[in-house]
């Protein structure tokens, strides 16, 4: 028994690594076209800088140490902590400078960031796979790493699958800790808790959702008698979070060695007090509160895989009917009941985590601008609820079919492929134009720009019109980037994915080439190219399903071997 | 209760469904090249300078990119309104119908691969007789402080400026120059309306303490003067400035003012007029608290 349990643990630990490293393999084989985004352009230049910081301190460690050598290196985006951009940093220093294992430094800093996002999904499927079945933790991990927007962001060198990733294995150490693991998963739990706290703030959420959990499953009255018997049943993981958490923050983020308390006060006021950027919704873009409080359920429905909500609704049903109370919970054996308190832990985990992602946004005060971003870590835990919802319906499926066909494991294939099918196809559809792409269940992406949903933002899709730019922008052309990042527009250059003598500018008036990346709110910055370049016909645009989300003006006489018009 | 056990094989069903439905809609709308094979079509459409429109205004941009300026100009693109077109050609994919020409009459109507090409016609098209955007190189500009009138002069040479997304509009190079900062000159310009749409427009920025005035003489009159004024969408939609006023004077008389508070919107006025034609024609433009955020641009014709 044991030996066979073993060889299950051998298996799953296999299919999870495998699930990962094909992820990873799916990421860099289409990393080439993805553009830099505005914010990476910032997480390049801040890594560079740890970078710089990291040779330091392998060349002269006492003085990398020091407050003013921390500071110089540490300064650029503070606002930020240090965790995934030292990964960035450590990546770029080991696989872009010192081994040039990328030929292009900008995959180097993705790299962890895809490293990560593979660690998510690995995650999904050994959860799954020990609260419900193997086949419905595989069918979870892949509705999870199938969506577009999921997809999109796990390219990235930023922090939003990153801390995905780091808030769902904190969870499932948490758990197992609470599952026999004993002090050694607690111990993991306060280590993962402080690298998530050092990935991004949503981490500040877990906290109440794991204590929430504490007080749902052991029960008020059982809490308030453990109490009064003078004991605490809290569990070792929420105190090695407390205690071990903070300081692995602290060690993890040089930055705030010194000045702590004012570092640390700056940098939750900065997501405290963030500032509303615009973000369209319904064909309106808001600016200031008040927010639209239907903003994170709409674009969950428009842009997550149908299929992938359904069965998650079905999963949350479920749920519901195995609760371990009432008159059938109450008839169910030992062994029965078990199974249900460990089912009931599980569920009500998931739904806390799931609720306290987002539920930042049933606030309208809480800014928008980041899209479905904003509530990722909700997402891992509605694709196990989705891996529930899976299993039922295998269950009531197999029911339905001849012997013959079960002992086939025709159900279990044809339901496996018939869930995944979609998830699967738009989310590699929709690659490059992640953020433009939304289901079927609103029209599609033509859909989605027909109800006024926003079509992508950071400034990413640049990768999109590359090749057009290198093909027709003038020699030595000013190149007015909009909306990506000059960081990220250098990254492109350096790279060699943008010719070497194009230049980069903020300054639109004057330029050859201009880029517009679309956004309701940016129409401003196309007028301004209509009147300075003298035409309202761009030179391309880059469309997804023939919705244009990035188009480019070549100032009349100036562009290379351009197409004639018809 | 078979019925009942059947119902769960809706979600397999449903995750065809949803696979099919990616590819009906991920094919649905017409890609670039499918834009540049109907330009062909569009141009044998477009007879008398037809308004050109596109169905649903997002696909607008593959339209401008496949038939460029020749048959969607900028003074089209970024039009006042319809009116003042007697007919016009829309561009429909995914059967949409475009809002602005609804009233128009429908002459014609043809397919083209995804296309619906639809000729129409505006029952009652305006006759423009004037175009005071247009006319901005005839204007006189000054501005009048206290019983003073400093003028403006004419530069076709300025140096084009572009402040992006949280900068000025684009500043043209003919301008009429007040002096002072870049922003104080009337030209025309392109701004975005509170739905964010390119107004072209002729730019007049009150200042402090000063009326600012747009002279035309000799303007051909019709019955009225008309025309629209707003803020651009960036600042107007703080709804924290002073209201703008025009006054219209013709004939050196006013025929009516028109007030722009921040929340108006691209904003219509009309002033009937009576006076000879040709007469001259004033704008007179202030605001009591004028400066950097009353970014006032204006479209008027006479018809």
């Amino acid at each position: 028994m044991k030996r066979a349990d073993a060889r299950s643990s051998a298996l799953d630990a296999l299919i999870a690594f495998a699930l990962g490293a094909v992820y990873v393999v799916l990421l860099l084989s289409t990393v080439k076209n993805l553009g830099y985004a505005r914010d990476e352009g910032f997480y390049f230049r801040a890594s560079t800088n740890y970078k710089h910081w990291f040779d330091l301190l392998l060349k002269a460690p006492a003085q990398a140490l020091q407050q003013d050598a921390v500071d110089r290196y540490w300064r650029d985006n503070h606002e930020h902590p240090a965790f995934v951009k030292s990964l960035f940093a450590l990546s770029y220093k080991f696989l872009a400078v010192d081994h040039p294992v990328f030929k292009e430094a900008g995959t180097a800093f993705r790299f962890p960031g895809m490293l990560l996002s593979a660690l998510g999904v690995s995650t999904t499927y050994l959860w799954g796979r020990r609260a419900i079945s193997r086949l419905a933790g595989f069918v979870a991990a892949l509705l999870l790493a199938m969506q577009p927007a999921i997809f999109y962001h796990s390219h990235l060198a930023c922090f939003d699958v990153a801390v995905l990733s780091m808030w769902l294995v904190t969870t499932y150490a948490y758990v197992r800790s609470l599952d026999g693991g004993g002090l050694p998963w607690a111990l993991l739990t306060g280590v993962l808790y402080g690298f998530e706290l050092d990935t991004k703030h949503n981490a500040w959420l877990l906290p109440p959702a794991l204590v929430l959990h504490f007080l749902v499953t052991r029960g008020v009255p059982r809490i308030r008698r453990d109490l009064r018997a003078g004991r605490t049943a809290l569990p070792l993981a929420l105190l090695t979070m407390a205690t071990i958490g903070p300081v692995v923050f602290y060690v993890g983020w040089p930055w705030i060695w010194f000045d702590t308390g004012r570092r640390l006060v700056e940098y939750v006021s900065f997501h405290v007090n963030h500032d509303y950027y615009n973000m369209e919704f319904l064909g309106v873009t808001y600016f200031r509160p008040p927010m639209p409080r239907l903003y994170a359920w709409v674009m969950t429905l428009a842009t997550v895989p149908t299929i992938t909500i359904v069965l998650f609704g079905l999963g949350l049903a479920r749920s519901a009917l195995e609760l371990p109370f009432g008159k059938r919970a109450r008839q169910a054996t030992a062994s029965e009941r078990k199974t249900r308190a460990e089912a009931f832990s599980n569920r009500t985990l998931w739904a806390l985590c799931l609720f306290t992602s987002y539920a930042p946004w049933l606030s309208p005060m809480t800014p928008i601008f980041g899209g479905t971003k904003h509530w990722i870590t909700a997402y891992p835990f509605l694709c196990l609820f989705a891996g529930t919802g899976f299993d039922w319906v295998l269950g009531k499926i197999a029911a339905l079919a001849s012997e013959r066909l079960r002992a086939r494991r025709v159900p279990e294939l044809a339901l496996t492929l018939s869930v995944l099918a979609a998830p699967t196809v738009m989310t590699l559809h929709a690659h490059p134009w992640g953020l433009s792409a939304y289901v079927p269940l609103v029209g599609g992406t033509p859909g989605g720009a027909s109800l006024g949903l926003n079509r992508s933002f950071w400034g990413y899709t640049t990768g999109a019109v590359q090749d057009f730019v290198n093909a027709h922008a003038p020699k030595n052309a000013n190149v007015y980037v909009h909306d990506t990042a000059l960081d990220s527009w250098y990254r492109f250059v350096h790279d060699g994915r943008l010719r070497a003598d194009l230049n980069g500018t903020l300054a639109l008036s004057g330029s050859d080439v201009g880029l517009y990346h679309h956004e309701q709110h940016m129409a401003k910055v196309e007028h301004e190219l209509w009147v300075d370049y003298g035409t309202v016909a761009p030179a391309t645009v880059g469309e997804n399903d023939g919705v244009p989300i990035v188009w480019v003006f070549i100032r009349p006489g100036r562009g290379v071997a351009m197409p004639p018009r018809p | 209760m078979a019925v009942k056990a059947l119902a769960w094989l809706l979600v397999p069903a449903l995750g065809l469904a949803e696979l099919g439905g990616h590819f009906y809609f991920s094919t649905r709308a017409p890609g670039l090249d499918e834009w540049r094979a109907v330009t062909p079509t569009v141009r044998k459409l477009r007879t008398r300078d037809e308004l050109v429109v596109v169905a649903p205004d997002w696909a607008e941009p593959n339209a401008r990119y496949a038939f460029g300026d020749e048959l969607m100009p900028l003074s089209a693109v970024a039009r006042a309104d319809e009116s003042t077109f007697p007919r016009a050609i829309e561009v429909s994919i995914l059967s949409a119908s475009a809002p602005e020409l609804r009233g128009f009459k429908i002459v014609s109507e043809a397919r083209s691969g995804k296309f619906r090409l639809r000729v129409l016609e505006n029952p009652a098209p305006a006759k423009v007789l004037y175009d005071f955007v247009e006319h901005v190189r005839d204007a006189k500009v000054a501005e009048l402080r206290g019983g003073a009138e400093t003028p403006c002069p004419l530069n076709a040479h300025a140096h084009p400026t572009a402040g992006g997304l949280h900068g000025d509009p684009a500043f043209p190079a003919l301008r009429h120059e007040c002096g002072g900062a870049d922003s104080h000159f009337v030209g025309v310009t392109v701004v975005e309306d509170e739905n964010w749409r390119g107004r072209r427009c002729l730019w007049a920025m009150p200042v402090p303490g000063a009326t600012l005035a747009v002279r035309f003489d000799a303007v051909p009159l019709g019955k009225t003067i008309r025309g629209y004024g707003t803020l651009p969408q960036w600042t107007e939609r703080e709804l924290r400035g002073a209201p703008v006023e025009v006054t219209v004077l013709v004939a050196g008389s006013p025929v009516g003012t028109y007030v722009h508070r921040d929340g108006d919107g691209w904003k219509r006025f009309e002033f009937p007029v009576a006076a000879p034609s040709p007469s001259d024609v004033e704008f007179r433009i202030s605001s009591p608290r004028g400066g950097r955020d009353r970014q006032f641009c204006f479209q008027a014709d006479s018809r």
